[in-house]
């Protein structure tokens, strides 16, 4: 039998209904994006995080806000269960190629042999290891804080970077803090490097690798007159296997590694999990808050549809109710249509989001196709979502029931 | 009272006003008195506005009145709430409507199957019983259309299977062949007596019709709310 609000009733409105259930698809299309782009983004990082090859990190307020970094590091090396811990000191400079080519590069001042032991497995595959920039523990050059020692002028160049600009191993490159070729300093090019996939675009694609004190020395943050002093970003310091997987015992190395530095932030990548997967949650909540407005929306338009319906049709409703027709099946009824129409739209929507994600995966400009490329959508927030909609419907359903039951049905049949 | 003569339906000094205290008070109904006993024909005439549909209203509980009693096999029904009204509706009274009021969106099968989905009749009892109505009123052949797809004789047909569903012991006709031409206003008299004599059912028909009033074995003749003739014929 054909229902109020089934096919038989869908045959006299189709369009209310079509435009219904757009309405409520498209209110349920943007968190689904949204939240599936993020969560996808999120696991992603998350991954990197419990992926890397390092456990514990040093930072400071402010860039290059780490002072003495050489020192420090000898001191976190020095901690037992303490494997690798590598200053990274990352800026900009230009770079002059052979063929007179200038261009911003960002540059990263490293301990050549501390850096590979922080690599995540992903990472160290795209390094040529033992990197080769010369000395590795770059305390030839460093010489006790005095920089007086004899420099490699050894750098690695990324392989998108030296792709573009034919770039061979051998070559010399001019690195400047300035856009003045005549300040800068000759580097001889030792290797490249493959450039690790990111959610933020090809950031590091145009890069270059190079001892922390020759960075330091190039950029003004070398020596005691400098404003910062052997300067770094921070320090990544990697523990022996059985620590890592240990988080009470990382714990015990981290609270090490900060009673050697009150003053720096330092947290273990099990704590920035942590942190991550909460600002995850927030996110997530933020976005479903964002798509309440559109799904409101969508709403009313579902109640004033059915309330319409029930307009139109409110002759039926009094001829079924002048039969004896229980006013509970009658209201069953219009809330199953409400809902019925609910769960379409939000079928379509989230049919529509899964879509959308695909197409940005496809045609998006390469940093929005690499983040769709994440997209994740999770089965039960899914279900939760269109669980969530459906019964908001009933509300925009109870609406139109509260009228259709108030029918007079002497009135109702005049 | 011997058993065959008590009342199914009385109504006792029953008023029906409307928008009561306003200024456009209308008092539909003033003091009926009517008694009707199971198996009757009645004929309800008079001049519009003289109350007849209230009085039907009131009988089949789609109204209450403003004041008396409507009683139903001698027990008063307007304490009842409008979910046991609604249920003695379904099982105990069988609307015809002037206008058919099929519902657009069923098929004639579905109309006639509505009451008896809603008292939960079993699957295969309804088809078998909206089928025998079909064919009682002459719609055999016809049970898939729709009702934008039948005539008006053939829709007031749909409208009295409709009625019988639930074998009722009341049948009120509200104006039956209002719409319809002669030869099928014939066709839905027949139709009426014959169902009301095979089924054993009261049957209260509110005309104009002189032909149809002819019909029945009781007239009553109403005017300003009032009865103002109840004749039965011998």
């Amino acid at each position: 039998m054909r229902r109020w609000g089934r096919v038989g009733a869908l045959r006299h409105s189709r369009l209310q209904f079509v435009l219904a259930v757009a309405a409520i698809a498209t209110a349920v299309a943007l968190p689904v994006v949204l939240v599936s782009v993020g969560g996808g983004v999120s696991a992603h990082e998350l991954s990197n995080l419990e992926n890397a090859g390092y456990q514990i990190v040093v930072s400071a307020a402010g860039v290059h806000g780490i002072t003495d970094a050489h020192n420090y590091t000898k001191a976190i090396l020095a901690i037992p269960g303490v494997t690798a811990a590598s200053p990274v000191l990352s800026v900009t400079i230009d770079a002059f190629t052979p063929k007179g080519a200038v261009t911003p590069v960002l540059a990263e001042g490293i301990i050549p042999g501390q850096f590979g032991p922080t690599l995540s497995p992903a990472e160290a595959g795209l390094f040529p290891l033992p990197l080769p920039l010369g000395d590795p523990t770059d305390l030839v050059h460093w010489a006790n804080g005095t920089y007086d020692g004899p420099a490699t002028y050894d750098m690695l160049v990324s392989s998108p970077y030296a792709d573009e600009y034919h770039i061979t191993t051998g070559e010399k490159l001019v690195l400047s803090p300035v856009a003045n070729r005549s300040l800068g300093t000759t580097y001889t090019v030792t290797g490249s490097f493959g450039v690790p996939p990111s959610v933020l675009g090809p950031t590091g694609a145009f890069a270059v690798l190079l001892p922390l004190s020759d960075l330091q020395t190039l950029t003004g943050f070398a020596g005691t007159g400098a404003v910062a002093p052997d300067a770094a970003d921070t320090i990544q310091v990697a523990v022996t296997g059985s620590i890592s997987t240990n988080p009470v015992a990382l714990d015990h190395v981290r609270a090490k590694v900060q009673a050697l530095f009150p003053y720096y932030g330092v947290s273990s990548l099990t704590q920035e999990a942590q942190q991550l997967e909460a600002a995850t949650g927030v996110l997530t909540g933020f976005y479903l808050a964002l798509s309440s407005v559109g799904i409101t929306v969508g709403l009313l338009f579902l109640a004033l549809v059915l309330l319409r319906r029930v307009e139109a049709d409110r002759r039926s409703i009094g001829i079924r109710r002048a039969l004896g027709i229980p006013s509970r099946t009658i209201a069953a009824e219009i809330l199953g249509s409400g809902a019925t129409l609910a769960l379409v739209g939000a079928a379509v929507g989230v049919a529509a989001g899964y879509l959308i994600v695909e197409a940005l995966s496809a045609w998006a400009n390469a940093a929005v196709q690499e983040a769709a490329r994440l997209a994740v959508f999770e089965p039960l927030l899914l279900a939760e979502l269109v669980g969530g909609i459906v019964g908001l419907s009933l509300l925009a359903g109870a609406v139109a029931t509260r009228s259709a039951l108030r029918t007079e049905i002497t009135e109702a049949l005049r | 009272m011997s058993r065959a003569a008590a009342p199914l339906i009385e109504l006792v000094q029953v008023t029906r006003t409307y928008g009561r205290g306003s200024p456009d008070e209308v008092r539909a109904l003033r003091g009926i008195d009517l008694t009707i006993t199971p198996g009757e024909f009645l004929s309800v005439a008079g001049p519009s506005g003289c109350g007849k549909t209230t009085l039907l209203n009131l009988l089949g509980l789609l109204d209450s009145p403003t004041s008396g009693e409507v009683r139903w096999n001698e027990e008063p029904v307007g304490h009842r709430t409008d979910r046991a009204r609604a249920r003695m509706r379904l099982e105990g009274v069988g609307f015809i409507f002037q206008r058919f009021y099929l519902l657009p969106t069923l098929t004639a099968r579905e109309n006639v199957e509505l009451p008896m989905r809603a008292l939960r009749v079993p699957h295969g009892e309804r088809t078998r019983r909206a089928g025998r109505l079909l064919e009682e009123v002459g719609l055999t052949g016809r049970e898939k259309a729709f009702p934008h797809q039948l005539s008006g004789g053939e829709e007031q047909r749909v409208a009295v299977a409709r009625a019988l569903a639930n074998e009722p012991g009341l049948l009120l006709a509200d104006e039956p062949t209002g719409e319809l031409d002669s030869g099928n206003t014939q066709a839905i008299l027949a139709l009426l007596e014959k169902v009301r004599h095979d089924h054993a059912a009261s049957l209260v028909v509110v005309t104009h019709n002189p032909e149809v009033a002819r019909r029945a074995q009781r007239h009553i003749t109403m005017r300003d709310g009032t009865v103002l003739q109840d004749v039965r014929e011998a």
